[in-house]
This record gives structure tokens, C-alpha cells and sequence, in this order.
């Protein structure tokens, strides 16, 4: 067991560097600069196409100062090799924008994402997991299907769109209004609220965006708890339990659920790295603080520390989720052999 | 440098850019006459209290008021930091503000000498003195702090000095008639709070100006510590202080009751208690959240909320919308150094095939207006009698044809015989990937050239690449905007032929020797009627060369709870420093808040 | 959960719900494999949806046109769609007064246009934001072009974005994937890395990054769909390698001295292709998805194009225009929806053991 842990750990290190290196090089060799940005007044211009008069006539010589203040004018290699150093100190440097660490910058927006995403995925096992067995213990009869079709027709639905539709239908405008169209909040939020009206508060803030993060997961988890809890219903122990004349619900809750459960750790790996990409068109559409909205705003600004401060961030995460996962499934599951594994 | 964008920070005009001249606002619609009555009867004592809610689309990026260079910054920090000057919002006048009054100019036009309000102090209660203005001038030409964009424009500042305690005095380079306006706008940081070990105190203007490695150590660490250390804690000597800033969420300013200016005439007053901006990055839920009442003020809705979801009898009974004009204007630059766009004429057909009028009314909704010339429509300065090109297709085939372009050889595409080689008449606009209007300007016209045998294709860019083409004259049309301040204008960097190289602002190339001698001569001269007079010349040879198919100065609408009085439209925008609530309309209460 | 990630990744947590895909399926199952689809009247569904759609991108310019399929003018009679396709491969010109013309406006013409008789580029200013009517089917954008028209040429760019971006993902991740299942030990090592790497990558917001920042182009966007969306194709194909290796015909194949590359390609390959078929048909679904969403955000697609995701797009800022949104919502969702159900159809008749459940 600890042979396999350092083994691992170790197999981790060509990953991370890959991982970095990537999102280093798509970043810097794209064009465009971010001294050029700054100049022209940042972002808002962007929007309206609209330039000062003045901002333009900017002398390159007050580009070059800026440049130099960030260390951008050195090779990017070395550039890299610094940002790696720096890394192992835990300084992911500071944001172009607004010279504030980028570490401090992802911590204050960590909580949020996190708060966004454990809710939904909780929401999604609450959903998947009960159907998923229902639709094993009946197998392709018609409600099995239709549930079946329902969880797939909930996943074709461009999220894009239904966060539209929410928006405009649901969150006050000129239809209803159920559900507040952004923010984590109502304005007159106060820490003196008692804790049930704070909850209350949040409940309401956070229901249509967790909602519309998880809907789409429902089909995934449940054809995965259906197809797990199929091939456990078939074997043989199962056969003996149920010739032993146990009930059928005995059977399915005590025998065949806690083994069908093993593959749903696995599907934990994966859900890490979706917490900034996934919450990206979610937090930008309900103006939601979170790592997401950092990420995609980052982006467009070219402020290069940041972006790499997210991108590791959650590389790490993923790591650290995979590593996870596969120890334990190797604690739950003794069949599968230590190193034997590799991904 | 040229000329300074008034609206970079600091002005009290907060939220339009900058100032219109002898603009014209005007209200959206009428509201109901007894409102409208009740507005204006309102007793001439207005109340404090209550808040007002701002709708913001993004964080500011920082609230340093040197090292800042983006507009809602600038907006939040005009609440809390004041300049020696500002400008009358009808007028556009300069008048004293933490100076005592204006400076008096030397007769050989480089010398500034400013006199400080002796009654002025920062919110923590210390008085301003000409130390602290000497040193907001060493900030910002101190090289290693952060403001290389802000330097820029004091470049032909070359030393300052303290007369005595009260009196700072300025010299430049060269005489430039917009330089008491440059001055006027320095921000007046307090030294103790942005430098409490006084490290700049041993420095002068001039040493400044050398190269940042031969600087003393104390000076870079200065330059760290203001550029890490100040991001988030603004202190200046305006009505409202900075309170907090939660992250994507909200920025709190609360009126500081001690303010140095209250009661004192010829200072503008305050009377909200609290102003918070609400960062909602979603322009829709920002609507649905103003109906729902968590916001009051909305300053730019876009043209279709504007046009829709903002006109049903309840959005009327509970907000005004208020209309203004923003300083600037959209074109389509031609590279004078293509081949095709070199010659005139074609350059004018494509303005006739414009159709500028029936896009303004169906692109923008009708919330633009055409014109002509590169001065701020409402200026002084504009020429009304220009010709407005109208669409016409036909008259632009005519001057095509005149110029040489036929379609030769039967592909639908029209060419010319240029030095000898046959060109087809193809070019490419070059569109700002984030700007809607933009790109669907360029369609509409794309799809009106196709019609006339001309191939234009569209290619958009990031804003940044966009920009660094545009600088290196790598395009054969662009399309996009400037934004201006809308006191007397400097055209120079756009047109003067000198701006053409060395990525100046000059990014179509133009050359004509009259407008340069017009440009030059406009900067030296103190006499505003002459400029006038120069300037009209000088629009008038823009108009008949059309390097610029000149399109639009867009109108911005701005929705505003009706419970805030005081709501004027100036020039160039709105005020919302001056709006109060009567006690009884008043929706918030906030504790300990002791006038 | 993670409903942005790219699209084959999304399609594999689909295919990995099932269980893991046995035995291949050789070249004589086909027939059977098309026969059980068959029965499945919900796939079935799907998969003539699939075809609708694919009708509708190929003959687009049959449907969807300014010019007309007929037309008799000043004596002569013309086919103009079937020459603009000549002319645009030289091979026909224009005749003078037919040049640059609009057909609807010509004097004293007989013609026949198309049901739509409007390109996606024909832009009417007198005509902006119409709801639907008998002119305009599905209504007019904000520039006054034909939404149906949008509707039908957008069809093409979101189908080809769903073939070309799987299509890149399946060749690299089936090259890999063999490599790694076939030849095992170091270079499985190595590839495993890169399985890693990509899987620890935050794929969307790789894919935004790429796409804000390069230039709108349709092909970049494909291009980046498929380099990101490829690893779960190569685990699979991966897989099916390592077991399919150990089977007695591939050891014997091996034995007998014939290529490596023989042995990959002609001998593992065609038995392995099961579950890469069902990536495909989900990941095809999955790209289309992930298209939309970058149009959504403004980037991705250039502003000539009409596609599906940028009358969406559109919609967001003209939410008053429901038309706008429900069309190219529900074709999407249409689309997608179709090729779920043609996944799962395939992957339950290609699935013995849940065949076997039957």
C-alpha cells in the first residue's frame, strides 16, 4: 500500500508538469497582449469596441514599463522556470489586474464555487442514485424507459438555453418572479438575520443555479448506478441470497446496493475538474462570485497569473481526485491489484 | 502628449466619460405631469439619508486612483478622491475645486502656479497642504509606480516645486492650451496614508525623470508598496468614503459627515448616505433585478432594453428614463495607404453606399444619431453646415466608375488596372470580436457592396489583436469608436501626419499638409474663437476626403428610481452625487449615521 | 455535476454507465446488430430525427435560397441554383444582366423559388426582430435576416462541427489508444501520462481560452473540440486492446511472425470498434452541446456565419424575441437528444451481456 501511494505520487510529477506547461503555452501563445489591454482601459472597451481618443496614442515606451514590471519582456522559458519556482513557494505572483496575489484572489472565491458545486453534486446523487435502482430492479419495462428517455432529454437540453429561459421567465422581468436572477444574496443581507433567515436567503440564491449545474448529470449517474447494479443483480451470490428467500428489497438494499456503490467513488475523480469549467456559463450568467467567473473574465483580461493560478489550481484538484479515487477503490475493491492500475 | 481624458478619474462627473460642450439632454419621455411638477416644486432644501444602488457590470479592477485604468474605477473613485480642478457640468468651465482657484498661467505660457483651499482635509481628518499635491505629482511621474498609461500625459511636465505651504507651482515644456486643463486634474492623494515613510521626500520632479535603475532605493520602495499595498483602500479628500469591497458582489462608499466641503458654496453637496454599487455582469438579470426593486440606477441599459422592457406603464410609474448623448463617435476607417481606399472618390462612394440612417434606426434601435465630422456633435467646434452623405448608391457607382473600377472581366467582381496590375475591388473589415453593433454594421454593408460587384469580407479579432493591427496599419477597413472628452477637443494625435508612424493614433495614414498646419497651430492658440474658426476649416477638408466614413454618436438611457430628486441631465450624463430623497420617500435607514 | 466538459468526455460518463463492453463484435453481427436496433422504436426515432437533419444540411441550398430553381427571363430559361454551382467552380459565368441581381426584383421574370426563398445572409432592415409569420416561418433576427433560413444553413455547421471535432478526437485517441493497449509497458506508461494530463486539464476552460483568444474561425473551433476530447476514446480503444491481445487468434497472429502494425490495425482494431462507435454517435451530440455554449458566450464563431448557437446568443441579449430562443434551442436539443437515443440504442444492441438480460 505505501509502495503504491509513492508510486503513484511520483507518476504524478510528469503529469503536473505536463498539465502546467499546457496551459502555460496556449495562454502565452496566443496573441494578443495584456499591456495593450491595460492601456486601452481594460475590459470595457473590449465590450463596446470603443477606444479613448487618448488611450490609443499610448507611446510604446509606456507599454515596454509595463511589460517590465510583470517580467514579460523575458524569454518564455524562462518565464516558465520562474512561474515553476515560484509554485513550490506557493506564489502564483499577482494579477495584472489589480496587483493582488492570485492566491489570495482564488481563496476568496473558493468558498463559493465549492458551496455551488457540493450542492449539486449532492442534488445529483440524491436524483441518480434512486432511479438508477429502479431502473436496475426493473429492468426495461416501461418505466424504466421513460425514465430512462426523461433523464436523456433532460441531458440534450443546451444548458445555455435553459438558464435563458430561467432567466427570463422565472426571475422577475415581465413574466414571474420565483427565483432571484443573480447574486448569492438580497441586498438587505444582514449577519444579524437569525441563522433560519440566512439559510432561507441562501436557499433561494442558490436553488436555480444548483439546479441548472446538476440536471444534466441525473442521466449520466443513473445509467451508470442502472448498468453497476445490472451486473451485481447477475451474479451469483445474489442468486443464492435470493434463493435463500429473502425478500427482494433485502436483497437489493443489503446485497446488491453496497457493491453496486463501488463505481460511483470512481465518478468523484471526475468531478473535480469541472469545478471551474463547469460553473463558467452558470456564474456568468447569474453574476455568481465564484472560480469560474474569475477564470473566464481572467481570460479575456490576458491576466496570465491568474489563468495559471486556476489552471494549476484545479489540475491539482483533479490529481489529488484521481489519486483519491483510486485508493478507494483499491481499499473497497481488495480484487484490484496495487500498482497494477496505472490510471 | 496631446490632450488628456478628462474622464480618466476623479472628475465629479462621475458616470458619462467626460463632459459634453453645449450638448443637449434631454428626458426619455415625460413622466406624468403631476411627478413631473412634484419634481421640480420640491422644496430647494434637500433631505440626507437613504442609499442609492448603482448597477455596475464589472469590478472595478482596482481602487488606486494612479494605478487604475478602467472606467468603473474611475466612476467609484470620483466619489472619493478630488482634483485641483473640475468643470462646471453645464458650462464645462473650469473652476476651482481643492485649489483655490484657478492658476495663474506665466505670460510665456509654461509656468502653472496653483493656490490649495487652506480648509480642505482627507477623511481621516488631516488638512491637505501643498505637500500632498506635490506628492500626488511625484506618484505619478515616479517610474517604477504603476501608471505608465497616467504618465503619459504629463510628459511635458517637467519639474514641480512648492512655493510655500499652500501654493505649488508647475513648468512645462512647451506651451499647450490644454495644459491648465492636464493639471487641473492631478488627484490630491494624501502623502501620509500612500506614503508614510515619506520616501519620496528627498526626490524632486526632475530626478524623477531619469532612468528607474539609477533611482534611490527608497524611491522603488515606494513605487512597491503603492503598487501592492493600495489596490483596495482608497482615502482621498471626497464626500464618501470607501467602505468595503466584496468581490464580485458589491462596493460600499458611505458619506463621510465630517466632508471638508459641507456647507461651503461653490462645493457640490451631498446627501445620500450610502451609494453601492451592485456587480451584476448579466445586463439582463440587471434589469429584472432594478424591476424587482435591488437596484436604483441603471446608467447604461442596453439599446434593447431601452427600446424593450422598459416601457410598460408600471416601469414608467416607478423609474424615469433619462437620455444623453456620449461623447464619441463610431467610423469606418479607410487605410489611406491601400491601394484602393488611396483615391477620394472611392473612400466617398463607400459613404454613400452606407446606408447610415436606416442602420442607426434598425442596429442601435434609433439610439444614434448621424454624423459627420470628428468633433463632439454638440461642440462649438462642430460644423453644422457639413454635408451628410446620404445613401445613394447610384452617385457611389457614379464616382466608382469615374475612378476606374468596371467589371472587366464578367466574375461580378468590379476591378481596376492599379500600377499595372488588375485589381479586383476585395478588401477585408477588420471587426472587434466583442462588439455586436459593430459586427452588424459591417454585415449590413457587406451585403450592400456584394449587391454593387465589391467583395468585402469580415474578419474579427480580439480586442487586443485587434488593436495591435489597427496600431500597425495592418488592416484595409476597421470599424470602431472614440470616445472623447467632450471639453474643447485636440484632434492632432488622430490626424496630424507625424501620428501616422510610430503606431501614433494616426492608424489610416493620413496626410494632407493644410489639416497638420491647422492641427499644430489650434495647440498654440489661447483664443478660443480662433480655434474655432481653425477647426471648421479643418472638418471641412475631413468631410470632403472621407478618411473616415463617419457613423454615429450613440445615446445612451439610463433608468433612475423615482424617489431621487435632483435628477438632472447635464451635457454628458448624470449626477448622481447631487440626487437626495425626501425623508419620506426614503427606502433604507442607516444606523449611526450622525450628520 | 460537469455539464460543460467537452463532448466526448461527457459521452463516455454516458457509455461508462454501462458496463464495460465485452467481446467484440465481429463483422457477421452486423446484420443482427441492425436488426435488434430495429425493434428499438425510441432509437429508431432518433435516428430518423438524425436523418432529418442530415437531409436538411445536405440539400440546404434546395430549401433554404435567394435564387430560384427555375427561372425564365427575357426569352432564356436558367436553373440559377444549379449555376451559382457551377460559377462557383468557374466552370460557368453569369450572364451580364444576371449579375449581382436580385431574382425576386427582376421585371417581367417567371420563377421558382424555394419554400424559404431567403439566404441566412440576406439582410432586411425594414424587417428586424419579426415574430414568426407566413413570410418569415420562424421569424427575423435583429438585422431582419430569415431565422428558418438561419435554421436550415446552420443545420450544416452544426453537424459538421459534431463529425469533423469526433472525427479528430477518434483518430487520435484510436492511434493512441492502440499504441498503449497494444505494445503495453513503457510506451503504455508514457501514453497513460498523457491520458492523465488531458484528464486533469480543465477542459472547458482550455477551450475557452483557445477560443477567446484566436481568431473566430468555425474549423479552430472544431480543431479544439476534437484535441481536447479525445481521451476517452483512447481509454477504451485502450482497453479493448489490452484485452483483445491476450486472445488466442492475436497471440497466434503474433506467433506466426506477422507485423505489428498488421496485427493493430487489421486483427484487434475491427473487434475493438465497438464501444468507439457509441463514443462516436454520443460524442457527435456532446460537440454540438459544447458549440453551443461557446457561441453563447460570444466566442467561437465568426459573425458571417448563422448557426444555431449564435441565434441563441442572440437571443440572450433580445430575450423579448422568443423565437429567437425556442427554435435554435430545441433544434439543439433535438439534435443531441436524437443522437443520445442512437447511442444508447447502439450501445444496448451492441452490449451482449445486456442482450442477454433481455
Amino acid at each position: 500500500m505505501g509502495q503504491y501511494l509513492i508510486q503513484r505520487v511520483i507518476l504524478l510529477v510528469p503529469t503536473f508538469v505536463g498539465v502546467t506547461l499546457i496551459g502555460f503555452l496556449v495562454m502565452r501563445l496566443a496573441p494578443g497582449d495584456p499591456a495593450e489591454l491595460r492601456a486601452a482601459g481594460g475590459l470595457g472597451g473590449a465590450r463596446e469596441g470603443t477606444i479613448s481618443r487618448d488611450k490609443l496614442g499610448v507611446l510604446d515606451e509606456a507599454l515596454a514599463q509595463w511589460r517590465a514590471q510583470y517580467g514579460l519582456d523575458r524569454p518564455l522559458h524562462v518565464q516558465y522556470a520562474i512561474w515553476v519556482r515560484n509554485f513550490f513557494t506557493l506564489n502564483f505572483g499577482e494579477s495584472f489586474k489589480d496587483n493582488q496575489p492570485v492566491w489570495n484572489k482564488i481563496l476568496e472565491r473558493l468558498p463559493v464555487t465549492i458551496k455551488l458545486n457540493l450542492w449539486s453534486i449532492l442534488l445529483v446523487y440524491f436524483v441518480a442514485i434512486p432511479l438508477g435502482i429502479y431502473s436496475a430492479t426493473h429492468p426495461n419495462s416501461l418505466s424504466d424507459r421513460a425514465t430512462t428517455l426523461a433523464a436523456f432529454v433532460l441531458f440534450a437540453v443546451p444548458l445555455v438555453w435553459a438558464a435563458t429561459m430561467a432567466i427570463v421567465f422565472i426571475c422577475g422581468g415581465d413574466f414571474y418572479y420565483l427565483f432571484p436572477p443573480g447574486g448569492l444574496e438580497s441586498l438587505d443581507y444582514s449577519e444579524n438575520w437569525s441563522v433560519w433567515k440566512k439559510m432561507k436567503d441562501h436557499a433561494w440564491h442558490f436553488f436555480l443555479p444548483v439546479v441548472l449545474l446538476s440536471y444534466d448529470g441525473f442521466a449520466g449517474l443513473s445509467r451508470y448506478m442502472r448498468a453497476s447494479m445490472l451486473e451485481v443483480l447477475g451474479q451469483d451470490y445474489v442468486m443464492v441470497a435470493r434463493a435463500k428467500g429473502l425478500t427482494e428489497g433485502v436483497v437489493v438494499l443489503k446485497h446488491v446496493l453496497r457493491n453496486s456503490l463501488i463505481p460511483l467513488v470512481t465518478i468523484l475523480a471526475s468531478i473535480l475538474p469541472g469545478l471551474i469549467g463547469g460553473s463558467i456559463i452558470v456564474e456568468t450568467i447569474f453574476s455568481i462570485p465564484g472560480l469560474g467567473q474569475l477564470g473566464y473574465e481572467s481570460v479575456l483580461a490576458r491576466d496570465y497569473p491568474t489563468v495559471m493560478g486556476l489552471f494549476t489550481v484545479s489540475a491539482v484538484l483533479t490529481l489529488i481526485g484521481i489519486l483519491i479515487s483510486d485508493l478507494l477503490l483499491s481499499v473497497v475493491d481488495p480484487r484490484i491489484a496495487f500498482g497494477r492500475r496505472g490510471q | 502628449m496631446g490632450s488628456f481624458y478628462l474622464g480618466l478619474f476623479c472628475l465629479s462627473l462621475s458616470l458619462s466619460l467626460s463632459f459634453a460642450g453645449c450638448g443637449k439632454g434631454q428626458r426619455a419621455e415625460e413622466a406624468p405631469a403631476a411627478q413631473q411638477v412634484a419634481g421640480k416644486e420640491e422644496p430647494a432644501n434637500p433631505t440626507t439619508g437613504d442609499w442609492l444602488v448603482i448597477h455596475s457590470l464589472s469590478d472595478p479592477e482596482q481602487l488606486n486612483p494612479l494605478t487604475s485604468n478602467d472606467a468603473t474605477a474611475s466612476e467609484v473613485l470620483s466619489f472619493i478622491f478630488e482634483s485641483l480642478l473640475t468643470r462646471d457640468p453645464r458650462s464645462l468651465e473650469l473652476k476651482p475645486y481643492v485649489a483655490e482657484e484657478r492658476p495663474t498661467i506665466s505670460d510665456d505660457k509654461l509656468t502653472y502656479t496653483f493656490k490649495i483651499r487652506r480648509d480642505v482635509r482627507f477623511q481621516d481628518g488631516r488638512p491637505v497642504t501643498g505637500e500632498d499635491v506635490l506628492f500626488s505629482i511625484k506618484a505619478i511621474k515616479c517610474p517604477v509606480v504603476n501608471a505608465p498609461f497616467l504618465r503619459v500625459y504629463f510628459n511635458s511636465l517637467i519639474h514641480a516645486e512648492l512655493v510655500d505651504q499652500y501654493t505649488v507651482r508647475l513648468i512645462t515644456k512647451e506651451p499647450y492650451f490644454l495644459n491648465e486643463s492636464v493639471f487641473g486634474e492631478i488627484t490630491v492623494l494624501p502623502r501620509h496614508y500612500y506614503d508614510p515613510e515619506n520616501l519620496l521626500a528627498k526626490v524632486t520632479v526632475r530626478d524623477l525623470a531619469q532612468d528607474p535603475k539609477k533611482l534611490p532605493n527608497e524611491v522603488k520602495r515606494f513605487g512597491d508598496n503603492f503598487n501592492k499595498n493600495y489596490s483596495r483602500n482608497p482615502m482621498g479628500t471626497g464626500p464618501y468614503k470607501f467602505e468595503s469591497w466584496k468581490t464580485g458582489r458589491e462596493v460600499e462608499l458611505i458619506r463621510d459627515p465630517n466632508y471638508w466641503g459641507n456647507g461651503k458654496s461653490g462645493i457640490d453637496q451631498i446627501y445620500v448616505d450610502r451609494v453601492k454599487y451592485r456587480i451584476i455582469t448579466n445586463p439582463d438579470a440587471a434589469l429584472v433585478t432594478l424591476k424587482s426593486g435591488g437596484l436604483d440606477f441603471i446608467d447604461r441599459l442596453t439599446p434593447v432594453q431601452s427600446v424593450r422592457g422598459t416601457s410598460s406603464e408600471r416601469f414608467k410609474r416607478q423609474f424615469q428614463k433619462l437620455e444623453y448623448y456620449v461623447p464619441s463617435y463610431s467610423y469606418i476607417g479607410w487605410n489611406n495607404d491601400h491601394p484602393i481606399f488611396g483615391d477620394k472618390r472611392v473612400r466617398q462612394a463607400m459613404t454613400y453606399f452606407t446606408n447610415r440612417k436606416q442602420i442607426g434606426k434598425t442596429v442601435l434601435f434609433g439610439l444614434a444619431e448621424v454624423v459627420d465630422g470628428p468633433i463632439y456633435f454638440f461642440r462649438p467646434e462642430y460644423d453644422k453646415t457639413l454635408y451628410s452623405y446620404p445613401y445613394d448608391p447610384k452617385k457611389a457607382m457614379e464616382l466608382l466608375r469615374e475612378a476606374g473600377w468596371k467589371d472587366s472581366d464578367g466574375d461580378g467582381v468590379l476591378d481596376k488596372v492599379i500600377n499595372g496590375k488588375t485589381t479586383p475591388f476585395r478588401f477585408e473589415f477588420k471587426v472587434p470580436s466583442g462588439s455586436s453593433t459593430g459586427k452588424s454594421v459591417i454585415l449590413v454593408l457587406q451585403e450592400e457592396l456584394k449587391r454593387y460587384g465589391i467583395a468585402a469580407s469580415v474578419r474579427e479579432l480580439d480586442w487586443t489583436i485587434f488593436l495591435d493591427d489597427v496600431k500597425n496599419h495592418k488592416f484595409d477597413a476597421v470599424i470602431m469608436a472614440w470616445a472623447m472628452p467632450a471639453r474643447e477637443p485636440d484632434d492632432y494625435q488622430v490626424w496630424h501626419s507625424s501620428q501616422a508612424a510610430n503606431k501614433g493614433s494616426n492608424h489610416i495614414s493620413y496626410k494632407n499638409t493644410r489639416v497638420d498646419k491647422i492641427l499644430e497651430d489650434y495647440r498654440r492658440e489661447f483664443d478660443p474663437k480662433k480655434r474655432i474658426v481653425l477647426y471648421q476649416e479643418f472638418q471641412r477638408i475631413l468631410n470632403d476626403e472621407q478618411p473616415y466614413t463617419f457613423m454615429f454618436v450613440r445615446k445612451n438611457v439610463s433608468a433612475v428610481e423615482r424617489r431621487f430628486q435632483g435628477v438632472e441631465v447635464y451635457p454628458a450624463g448624470l449626477k448622481p452625487q447631487e440626487w437626495w430623497v425626501p425623508q419620506s420617500a426614503q427606502k433604507y435607514v442607516t444606523e449611526a449615521m450622525i450628520p | 455535476m460537469n455539464p460543460t466538459q467537452s463532448g466526448t468526455e461527457r459521452a463516455i460518463r454516458l457509455v461508462e454507465g454501462a458496463s464495460p463492453l465485452e467481446s467484440g463484435v465481429s463483422g457477421g453481427l452486423w446484420s443482427d446488430v441492425r436488426k435488434r436496433f430495429k425493434r428499438n422504436p425510441i432509437a429508431l426515432s432518433g435516428f430518423y430525427v438524425v436523418c432529418l437533419f442530415l437531409f436538411m444540411a445536405l440539400f440546404a441550398d434546395f430549401l433554404a435560397n435567394d435564387k430560384p430553381y427555375y427561372l425564365s427571363y427575357q426569352g432564356k430559361t436558367y436553373f440559377p441554383i444549379f449555376r451559382s454551382y457551377l460559377v462557383g467552380v468557374r466552370l460557368a459565368h453569369w450572364p451580364a444582366d444576371l449579375q449581382n441581381v436580385d431574382f425576386k426584383k427582376l421585371e417581367g421574370a417567371k420563377s421558382v423559388f424555394p419554400p424559404i426563398p431567403f439566404r441566412p445572409s440576406n439582410i432586411n432592415l425594414f424587417a428586424p426582430l419579426e415574430p414568426p409569420s407566413a413570410s418569415h416561418w420562424l421569424g427575423t433576427d435583429k438585422l431582419g435576416r430569415d431565422v428558418m433560413a438561419g435554421m436550415i444553413h446552420g443545420s450544416r455547421i452544426s453537424l459538421s462541427i459534431g463529425f469533423v471535432a469526433v472525427g479528430i478526437a477518434v483518430i487520435i485517441g484510436v492511434f493512441l489508444g492502440a499504441l498503449a493497449g497494444y505494445f503495453g509497458s513503457w510506451i503504455d506508461l508514457v501514453i497513460s501520462r498523457l491520458f492523465e494530463v488531458m484528464l486533469s486539464i480543465p477542459t472547458f476552460f482550455l477551450l475557452i481560452t483557445v477560443a477567446a483568444l484566436l481568431p473566430p474561425s468555425i474549423f479552430l473551433t472544431m480543431a479544439i473540440i476534437g484535441l481536447t476530447g479525445w481521451v476517452g476514446i483512447a481509454r477504451f480503444t485502450r482497453n479493448e486492446f489490452l484485452r483483445i491481445r491476450n486472445l488466442d487468434y492475436v497471440t497466434s497472429a503474433i506467433a506466426l511472425g506477422v507485423s505489428n502494425r498488421k496485427v493493430m490495425f487489421q486483427h484487434i482494431l475491427p473487434n475493438a470498434l465497438a464501444p468507439v462507435i457509441v463514443s462516436v454517435v454520443l460524442g457527435i451530440a456532446g460537440a454540438i452541446l459544447v458549440e453551443s455554449s461557446l457561441s453563447f458566450l460570444g466566442i467561437g464563431v465568426p459573425a458571417e456565419l448563422v448557426t444555431w448557437g449564435s441565434i441563441l446568443h442572440e437571443a440572450s441579449s433580445t430575450t423579448f424575441a422568443w423565437w429567437l430562443a425556442v427554435f435554435p434551442g430545441a433544434a439543439i436539443f433535438l439534435t443531441v437528444l436524437s443522437y443520445y437515443l442512437v447511442g444508447e440504442g447502439l450501445r444496448e444492441v451492441l452490449d451482449p451481456r445486456l442482450r442477454g438480460l433481455r
